[in-house]
């Protein structure tokens, strides 16, 4: 692993105004993402894990430029792409792709497979015209389609066929960095374990930097080198898969990780979950202080009043709670 | 458990067969499909998506939509045939003996009622209670899978709930009239990993409470590990492989169900290294090979495997352990 | 071990279909589409050949044989000039579907240009764009035609007039093609804005598919984009209206020339036809029978066939 950072992230904020209410009378905030900073090293799989509508695809989105920041920096190579226009963004968009979680609807239904894997190849101008034709066929080759897949549709295609086009053409963009946003979830279990190979495949080969968007924590601890765990659009934890695994000091990644079931019977009767109690809140509202203190079980007062800080607790180890905090100044360390 | 005979299965389903109208007419979607549930035993049926599990269901209460068609075998529900009975039967049987959750609470809910009314709909309709003590059982039955502030939330429409509580609502409604079977559908697909295990904890606790029989249709083999006793695995229309939970886990005998089972990620696993992965993928319907419907994935396909079928066989030595392969078969009787 | 032989069906591997292709094939089903379409190209090709095929000349009048009713010779009769009916319907049809051709392809031209700009870019464009499509709704139709009609048709000949007299050049003879002009820009004029809106609500769902985010992830410029992802995407049910519409325009055409607004006697279009035939239907109802029958026939073919592309375009639950 590289540890040269790829991407630097600070103090990200997006946030959506919307309208409520039948004739969209009131005016209101998403919190979809709050403040939040962390690096992604050259060459790595960064995980980004939490419940539906925390913010892990917006974290996606906003840093490839997808979505207009609405405060703070993401650092590529010496530039803040976020405050770049469509226009200055351009050679950026080459080498920084991403990937969706359903490939039926990121394909435009009216062109084959060739048209769509060919088209940023002669965008980008990385072949010629004449050259065009074996480029698609090393293309869908890499992705394990043959040939002859480049004269169908998208509709002709299984899931798992399509989810390798839209690979395929990500990949055609020669990138150096890739969003795999859901990039597995919508697929078979069967076909899941194919692409998660692909994907490994694919970054040996090519030297490739993932951020794999994902809530199945089986396939993630897999195919991570760090993970981070988002609650409510903020990050809560990021460490190696490791150290997360083994050692989580966040309470909301700890009611994750048991959340999570194993496929073992035996192990999974006598099994003691500890189960979360209630909902996520809404991020029209998000709660005051630490957002997750309206679930957590070992909430104090300070909880719901402060932000918890974003720090490095140990090494390499990033968490935001306050009894994390108070834990570590109160021994003098976590062990580790 | 292990030890069944006829007069103790309360669903029996025998060589189920389910056909679609297509351009090339008829073609095959769920072939042959043998199932039972024992009376107070929890089934679970896996598979991968668009190999028949829902239709299989919804042909059980004669919901198939149009254009899909049940074109052979027999289904009984206590003793009785679910195919042949009267409608008016047949309505007592849905909604009331057997309770049904589906997939996706919001398309399943009636979005302009009150999540009191859809409750009390099969109260009134099935036990004959009148509108206060349908509401007042609504209330208790919101409280018995763990809704907060129950009472208040039976005049609220189902958009103002959060997912996880309106898939509350659908098992409350399925469990309305104390049925003597609850069908879920992947109850717990569109929820979080949190919210899932709050749910499946609910349905075992429930279980355990009213003693009654679960079919639980999933795709996920792990989630299941832990709440049921007997596995039916599907593939491409068919129930390939049928057996006791740990025996599934511990010794699975289809190659198909290996390779499902060997396709999860394990704890133990290097970072990064190859997950052992099915190539290819399912036929689509319509398009299944000759033969055994796995034989183009399968590994240790032979040449008989592309011309006969297997059939879905308990063998001696492998007691309630059924396996629907050749190879599998022959292994199983050397043992 | 027991071993059954093959039980299902064995379905051969079908060819890669496009969406076309299978659309056509779904239309080929619905039977009220196929009629419509049948009668459709029955009438585009008597529009095409029919003048040459026609047993009488539409123009000739034999006095002899007036007002006669539905014969072998005049099989639906002859008019008070004594001009054949049949042979009137016939070239009819290819005053009707030059009229609707050219009024629809101008009206999806302004339509679809002012919504798919309005769709995409949004903001004052949008808002400019869906003021002029709503100040031009609530007009009513009928009365801008008239006007525009009564107010620039004598000028316009009266011009052309002048302008023969001075140059003596036999273009400006030929008045026909004023009526026709004033016709079809008029008609164009109130017939756009329900393409410019349907195009925009395209547009507005089409932008926010998320192929489009995918394509925009791909570094493609909005004119790339605009032109291979969106308006592609939005073709389907324009096809559709368009279907529609040309039926629309017939009808919109014979509703004109029945209020003297239209294509002027004595080129033959069925609105002039049903209106001269209204006169004196009491005595000779099948002057009215013929041309109402066949606009009849053919706005209810074209709506058959828009009804079944739609539903050809729009598979429920595609694959
Ligand atoms: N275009 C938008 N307008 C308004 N709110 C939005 C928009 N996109 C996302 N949000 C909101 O921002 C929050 C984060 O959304 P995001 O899509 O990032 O969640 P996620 O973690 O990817 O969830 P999922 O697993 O469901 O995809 C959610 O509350 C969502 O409703
Ligand atoms: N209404 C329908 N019309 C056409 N095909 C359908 C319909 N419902 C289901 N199917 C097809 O039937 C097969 C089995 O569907 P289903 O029982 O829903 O599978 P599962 O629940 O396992 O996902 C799939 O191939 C699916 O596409
Ligand atoms: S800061 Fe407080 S509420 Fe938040 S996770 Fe830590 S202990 Fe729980
Ligand atoms: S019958 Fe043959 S093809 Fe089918 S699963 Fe067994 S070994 Fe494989
Ligand atoms: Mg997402
Ligand atoms: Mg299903």
């Amino acid at each position: 692993m590289g540890a040269q950072p790829l991407m630097r992230i600070e103090n990200l904020v997006k946030h959506f105004h919307v309208r409520l209410g039948a004739f969209g009378e009131r005016a209101a905030t998403v919190h979809a993402l709050d403040d939040i900073t962390f690096d992604i090293l050259d060459g790595e799989t960064l995980s980004l894990v939490g419940e539906s509508g925390c913010g892990k695809s917006t974290t996606g989105f906003t840093l490839l430029n997808l979505h207009k920041a609405t405060h703070g920096k993401v650092i590529y190579q010496g530039k803040n792409i976020v405050e770049l226009d469509e226009k200055a963004m351009r050679p950026y968009r080459r080498q920084l792709q991403i990937v969706f979680q359903d490939p039926y609807s990121t394909l435009n239904p009216r062109m084959t497979i060739g048209e769509a894997v060919g088209e940023p190849i002669l965008f980008h101008k990385l072949a010629t015209k004449a050259e065009l034709k074996d480029g698609i066929a090393t293309l869908l080759a890499d992705v394990g389609l043959p040939p002859r897949f480049a004269s169908r549709y998208p509709h002709e295609l299984s899931g798992g066929q399509r989810q390798r086009v839209a690979i395929a053409r990500a990949l055609a963009c020669q990138p150096k960095f890739i969003v795999c946003d859901e990039a597995i979830s919508a697929l078979d279990v069967s076909v899941q374990a194919q692409i998660i190979n692909l994907l490994l495949d694919l970054q040996q080969k090519y030297g490739l930097t993932y951020l794999f968007i994902a809530h199945d924590l089986a396939v993630v601890r897999h195919i991570s080198d760090r993970v981070g765990v988002m609650y409510l659009g903020r990050l809560a934890e990021l460490t190696s898969r490791e150290e997360l695994f083994d050692n989580p000091l966040h309470p909301y990644t700890k009611a994750l990780l048991s959340a999570v079931p194993e496929a073992d019977p035996a192990h999974e009767r006598s099994r003691k979950r500890q189960v979360l109690q209630g909902d996520v809140p809404s991020p029209l509202s998000p709660p005051s202080g630490c957002r997750f203190h309206t679930r957590c079980p070992v909430a104090m007062d300070v909880c719901s009043k402060v932000v918890p800080e974003w720090r490095e607790a140990l090494p390499g180890h990033h968490v935001a709670c306050h009894a994390v905090t108070e834990g570590i100044s109160g021994t003098g360390g976590l062990p580790g | 458990m292990t030890k069944t005979n006829t007069s103790e299965r309360l669903l029996d389903v025998k060589g189920l067969t389910i056909e679609i109208e297509t351009r090339n007419g008829p073609a095959t979607i769920v072939d042959g499909i043998d199932l039972h549930v024992n009376k107070g035993e929890t089934l679970g049926v896996v598979g991968e998506s668009g190999c028949g599990k829902s239709l299989t269901m919804l042909s059980l209460m004669r919901l198939l939509p149009n254009k899909i068609r049940v074109t052979k075998g027999t289904a009984h529900f206590a003793g009785r045939d679910l195919q042949t009975m009267s409608n008016s039967e047949l309505r007592k049987v849905r909604g009331g003996e057997v309770g049904f959750v589906f997939q996706d609470p919001m398309t399943s809910l009636n979005p302009v009622m009150r999540i009191g009314q859809q409750l009390a709909e099969p109260l009134i309709y099935h036990r004959g209670m009148n509108k206060a003590q349908a509401r007042k059982r609504a209330g208790e039955l919101l409280k018995l899978v763990g809704i907060p502030g129950a009472e208040d939330r039976l005049d609220a429409y189902p958009h103002e709930l959060s997912g996880g509580m309106r898939q509350r609502v659908m098992i409350a409604i399925g469990l309305a009239c104390n049925p003597q079977l609850l069908i879920a559908d992947e109850p717990t697909t569109a929820l979080d990993v949190t919210i899932q295990a709050q749910i499946v904890d609910l349905v075992k606790e429930l279980r355990d409470r009213l003693g009654m029989s679960i079919v639980w249709i999933t795709h996920d083999l792990a989630l299941i590990a832990g709440l049921v006793d007997r596995v039916a695995v599907l593939y491409a229309g068919t129930v390939v492989e049928d057996a006791p939970v740990d025996d599934l886990f511990a010794r699975p005998a289809h190659p198909y169900t290996q390779g499902l089972l060997a396709s999860i990620p394990k704890l133990s696993d290097e970072r990064a290294s190859r997950l052992s992965s099915i190539g290819g993928t399912p036929p689509e319907p319509g398009r299944r090979p000759k033969g055994c419907p796995f034989a183009p994935r399968c590994p240790l396909a032979e040449a008989i495997c592309h011309d006969k079928v297997p059939v879905l066989e308990s063998l001696v030595s492998a007691g309630a352990h059924r396996v629907a392969c050749f190879v599998a078969q022959r292994k199983l009787e050397a043992a | 071990m027991t071993v059954v032989p093959m039980a299902t069906t064995d379905i051969k591997e079908e060819p890669p279909v496009s969406l076309w292709r299978d659309a056509w094939f779904r239309l080929r089903r619905n039977r009220l589409a196929v009629f419509g379409l049948g009668v459709v190209v029955l009438l585009a090709f008597t529009a095409l050949f029919g003048p040459y095929l026609t047993p009488f000349d539409f123009l000739s009048q034999n006095l002899d044989a007036r007002n006669m009713p539905p014969s072998l010779t005049h099989l639906f009769g002859t008019d008070d000039l004594g001009r054949d009916v049949f042979s009137r319907v016939i070239f009819g049809t290819r005053t009707a579907f030059l009229v609707a051709i050219v009024v629809t392809a101008i009206a999806v031209v302004i339509g679809v240009t002012l919504g798919a700009l309005a769709g995409f870019f949004g903001g004052w464009l949008d808002r400019v764009v869906m003021w002029l499509t709503d100040m031009t709704m609530s007009i009513p139709n009928l009365l801008l035609v008239v006007v525009i009609n009564a107010s620039l048709k004598s000028p316009i000949s009266s011009w052309m007039e002048s302008r023969y007299l001075a140059t003596l050049n036999p273009f400006y003879r030929e008045t026909i093609w004023v009526d026709f002009l004033l016709v079809f820009g008029s008609m164009a004029l109130i017939s756009w804005p329900p393409y410019a809106r349907l195009v925009r609500a395209q547009v507005l769902s089409i932008r926010s598919r998320p192929y489009i985010t995918a394509a925009q992830a791909l570094g493609l410029t909005n004119r790339i984009i605009l032109m291979r992802y969106v308006v592609p995407n939005a073709l389907g049910p324009l096809i559709v209206a368009v279907s529609a519409g040309l039926g629309t325009a017939m009808v919109l055409e014979s509703a004109f020339s029945f209020l003297g607004v239209g294509v002027n006697p004595p080129t033959p279009s069925w609105g002039n036809m049903i209106s001269d035939g209204l006169r004196v239907w009491q005595h000779y109802p099948h002057l009215l029978a013929a041309p109402a029958a066949v606009l009849g026939l053919a706005s209810v073919a074209f709506s058959f066939l828009g009804d079944g592309l739609n539903d050809a375009l729009n598979p429920r639950g595609a694959k």
